[in-house]
């Protein structure tokens, strides 16, 4: 039975720009759909249309049947029992997703209390089996207490609870796992899993993780610029794509178990090819970058000490590139921060170039220590300043560690702007009028303005989408090669350090848990912890395969 | 148990400004040209003797160091001290004309929350529309108004030539009749800090309304009401509250110019003509008023933080 029929469905905004063109598909009772495709393909636009959530002002044509009900012509009655009954959605970010003013037991009662008419007591009870349903540990508990007492695990199987409140037929997910980390996302997975058997529900799955689809969907629906450029049943689309965009996609995904692959980047102005990096070492016998035992706490007020970073230690060559992986709140973050002097450590020592860096007092100390390294930050939409253009904001880094002149520093500005892609009407640009990837490269372009010894990646790509990231990571390795680049590189994300780096250390509640050559620690994990997060990374059972078709 | 620890906190914090607050307000009297005891002696040849007995009487022989906490102790007496000007105890001439100001206040008070969230959450609710820039445009006007020239124009308008409100005094003492007299100041005072209130509740409440968590909440089937009720306005108070402390200080000190223009004789024009006079005492005890007023508003927000944003208990780290 067709429980959600998509036809021919555009949208248009007042000003012209057509968002959706074309997409039309099914999802049957029973069912996980696949909607995936890259930022601004109109997966999520499309999804909130199912439940009238669409921008002010936009024109749909076409056709959207719910449950045999039609969304885009019903009445704004008809709308609200939509989304009381027939449909709900589960949020990417469940931090915020829901109301951090008011508690856990009011998020999941509200719909109950104020839509169904339902009692109290009855409400709080219904809440409760459903908390113990989505396999929370103290559901009474978590009634009353408020979204930052929990994690962002348990706050998205809060907002699963919330969502399957009013029973609904067709369950919309969008992107639920991408802000968690790999492990719980293994959980939240099975949690869908298990309601949609159990409920026999419909399921629409947004992401932009095309292995996380594989191995969850019946089905996928490709999207890219508002079209579906293909769909159809999800190891037929993974193993044979026909569509040269899905061809694109998948060869851009870095997957754990294809470690030296051709990658062919998207449409892009950056250098297609990466060569495999254990090439790029220089076999160079001193340490560019030393670190030992590192230790930082953080102190809060009556609470206990946190230890971010335990006695952490590790060398990397003139020239290496070291991967540094765990989950949120692992540390790698913090030990970023210490090297490049954002944080002071309490203990231990760092060393770079084999110059003392561990503690800058003075200006002159600063800049010495922020010339030797430099950090490209995760979100490249926060980390450059939107009054400045992209030209302007390297040409501040420079001026801040050299007294040239204005000429010269623009033509230094141009020919970084040219190492990492880029030309000179990205110079004049302002960053809100650059795309994710182009920003990111600026921010890369920036950091490498004054020759930093050192280049720290802090989930540098986490926040790009996979072509730009292999655009991104492309731009990284040719000029590791052309330069011989010392760099830190810290993901949360296996597969990007398989593809950049030769070293990696695992890290585990601030401490160095494994480490070691990157393919060694993922083909053979040693440490329990770093099973768990292979084990963790979602992958198609049919996976093995493709490797075997060429 | 944790909360009570706080407030006992807070309220340490609270003592230890007002006594700081104190030593500032006695002490300034020293830095500010003018003696006290010259104009006691007004109009009489000041002789030695005289200067001498005068200074022994009033207690100003004494170093300034005594003076103060011979202040200090009356004050926490209800004693601020005998007013120059009019020979009568501080508490006595300002307790006669606190009515008046406390009742312009509350009623301007009453007026800025009503109209101020009233005009802001509309605007925010149609934000972009007509209606938006109708009431900020509205707002601007009004916000560009001095309360002296809105009084004039106030008793122009409603007490000169449609005669609906008195333009003068506060009445015959009889409550309904002091309300009565007090709308037009009351008038006067609220309308600058009406657009301020207003331009905070927009602002806060378009943050919230672009929030993810309101768009799940209307995604549950809620109504547009229930959204902005529990979700929007709810989660917007945090500023307008902060705000609302701030201007305390600002619609007490205001108060001085509209009771001028209004002939009231409440604390804000005696404050003004106690400055004029140097009478040293009243000016303290009225800026000591003022200051508690501000420092005990401000701390009764910060008490009340933890359930305004339960986030805020658990520390910055919470976010």
């Amino acid at each position: 039975m067709t429980l959600l029929d998509i036809s021919q469905l555009t949208l248009d905004l007042p000003d012209g720009t057509r968002l959706l063109d074309g997409v039309s598909l099914t999802v049957a009772a029973g069912e996980t759909v696949g909607l995936v495709g890259e930022s601004g393909s109109g997966k999520s636009l499309t999804a909130r249309s199912v439940l009238g959530l669409l921008p002010s002002g936009a024109v749909t044509t076409g056709s959207l049947r719910l449950d045999g009900l039609s969304v885009l012509d019903a009445t704004a009655g008809q709308v609200l029992e939509l989304r009381r009954s027939r449909a709900s959605m589960i949020f990417q970010d469940p931090r915020a997703g829901i109301n951090p003013m008011r508690t856990i037991g009011d998020h999941l009662t509200e719909g109950l209390r104020l839509c169904q008419r339902m009692p109290n007591g009855e409400a709080q009870a219904a809440a409760l089996s459903l908390l113990e349903s989505v396999g929370l540990p103290r559901p009474a508990e978590h009634l009353r207490q408020y979204p930052h007492e929990l994690s962002g695990g348990m706050l998205q199987r809060v907002m699963i609870a919330g969502a399957l409140t009013s029973s609904p037929h067709l369950l919309i997910c969008d992107e639920p796992t991408t802000a968690l980390d790999v492990t719980t996302q293994a959980g939240i997975i099975a949690v869908l899993a298990e309601q949609r058997a159990a409920r026999g529900m419909g399921m629409l799955f947004i992401t932009h993780d095309l292995n996380l689809a594989a191995s969850i969907c019946d089905r996928v629906v490709v999207l890219s610029a508002g079209r579906v450029v293909e769909q159809g049943d999800a190891r037929e689309v993974f193993l044979h794509p026909h569509a040269e965009y899905t061809q694109r996609l998948l060869a851009a995904t870095p997957t754990l178990s294809r470690p030296r692959e051709r990658v062919v980047a998207a449409p892009s102005d950056a250098p297609a090819t990466l060569a495999p990096p254990a090439v790029l070492a220089p076999p160079a016998a001193d340490a560019m970058l030393s670190v030992r035992s590192l230790s930082k706490e953080y102190h809060r007020r009556g609470k206990e000490p946190v230890a971010a970073v335990v006695e952490a230690s590790f060398e990397i060559p003139r020239g290496g590139a070291l991967g540094v992986v765990g989950e949120s709140g692992s540390g790698k973050s913090t030990l970023a921060r210490m090297i490049v002097g954002l944080e002071r450590a309490d203990a231990g020592d760092i060393r770079i170039a084999d110059r003392e860096r561990t503690a800058a007092r003075t200006r002159a100390e600063r800049l010495a220590h922020a010339r030797s390294v430099q950090m490209v930050f995760q979100d490249p939409y926060l980390s450059l300043d939107p009054r400045i253009t992209a030209g302007h904001a390297i040409e501040d880094a420079l001026r801040l560690h050299d007294s040239r002149g204005t000429a010269d520093a623009r033509a230094r500005v141009l020919a970084l702007l040219d190492q990492v892609g880029l030309g000179e009407r990205h110079a004049q640009a302002q960053p809100r009028t650059l795309s994710g990837g182009q920003r990111q490269r600026v921010a890369i372009a920036r950091a490498l303005a004054i020759e930093p010894d050192v280049l720290v990646m802090d989930e540098a790509t986490s926040a790009l989408d996979v072509s730009v990231q292999a655009q991104v990571l492309a731009v990284v390795e040719r000029i590791r090669r052309e330069r011989g680049l010392t760099v830190l590189f810290i993901s949360h994300d296996l597969a990007v350090v398989r593809r950049v780096c030769e070293q990696t250390v695992v890290m585990k509640t601030g401490a160095i848990v494994e480490r070691g050559r990157t393919e060694e620690i993922l083909d053979a994990p040693q440490h329990p912890y770093t099973r768990l997060l292979i084990d963790s990374v979602p992958r198609p059972e049919w996976e093995g395969e493709r490797s075997a078709t060429p | 148990m944790t909360a009570a620890r706080r407030v006992a906190g807070k309220l340490g914090a609270l003592l230890l400004t007002l006594l700081l607050a104190s030593m500032l307000v006695f002490f300034s009297r020293f830095l500010v040209p003018g003696d006290p005891v010259s104009f006691l002696l007004r109009g009489r040849k000041p002789s030695a003797e005289a200067v001498a007995q005068v200074s022994a009487q009033y207690g100003l022989d004494l170093p300034p160091w005594q003076q103060y906490l011979n202040w200090l102790v009356g004050v926490l007496h209800g004693d601020f001290g005998r007013s120059l000007q009019y020979r009568q105890d501080v508490s006595v001439v300002i307790g006669e004309r606190l009515p008046i100001t406390l009742g312009l206040v509350v009623m301007a008070g009453t007026m800025i929350a009503v109209i101020g969230l009233a005009a802001g959450i509309v605007a925010a609710v149609n934000r972009g529309r007509l209606m938006d820039r109708a009431v900020l445009i509205g707002l601007t006007v009004l916000g560009a108004i001095p309360s002296f020239v809105g009084s004039i124009v106030l008793i122009a308008v409603f007490a000169v030539q449609l005669g609906w409100f008195p333009s003068f005094g506060s009445g015959d003492g009889g409550f309904v009749d002091t309300l009565y007299h007090l709308v037009l100041p009351s008038i006067a005072l609220a309308i600058v800090f009406v657009v301020l209130v207003s331009k905070v509740t927009r602002s806060s409440m378009v943050d919230q309304l672009g929030r993810e968590h309101v768009e799940v909440a209307t995604s549950r089937g809620l109504t547009r009401s229930a959204v902005i009720r529990r979700h929007v306005l709810r989660n917007s108070i945090g500023p307008i509250l902060t705000v609302s402390g701030v201007l305390v200080a600002g619609l007490l000190v205001a108060s001085a110019i509209v009771e001028a223009a209004f002939g009231l004789s409440g604390i804000g024009s005696l404050l003004v003509q106690s400055v004029d006079r140097l009478d040293f005492p009243v000016v303290q005890a009225i800026v000591l008023l003022v200051v508690t007023a501000f420092v005990v508003v401000n701390a009764v927000i910060d008490v009340l933080e933890p359930w305004v944003d339960p986030r805020s208990a658990a520390g910055a780290g919470a976010r």
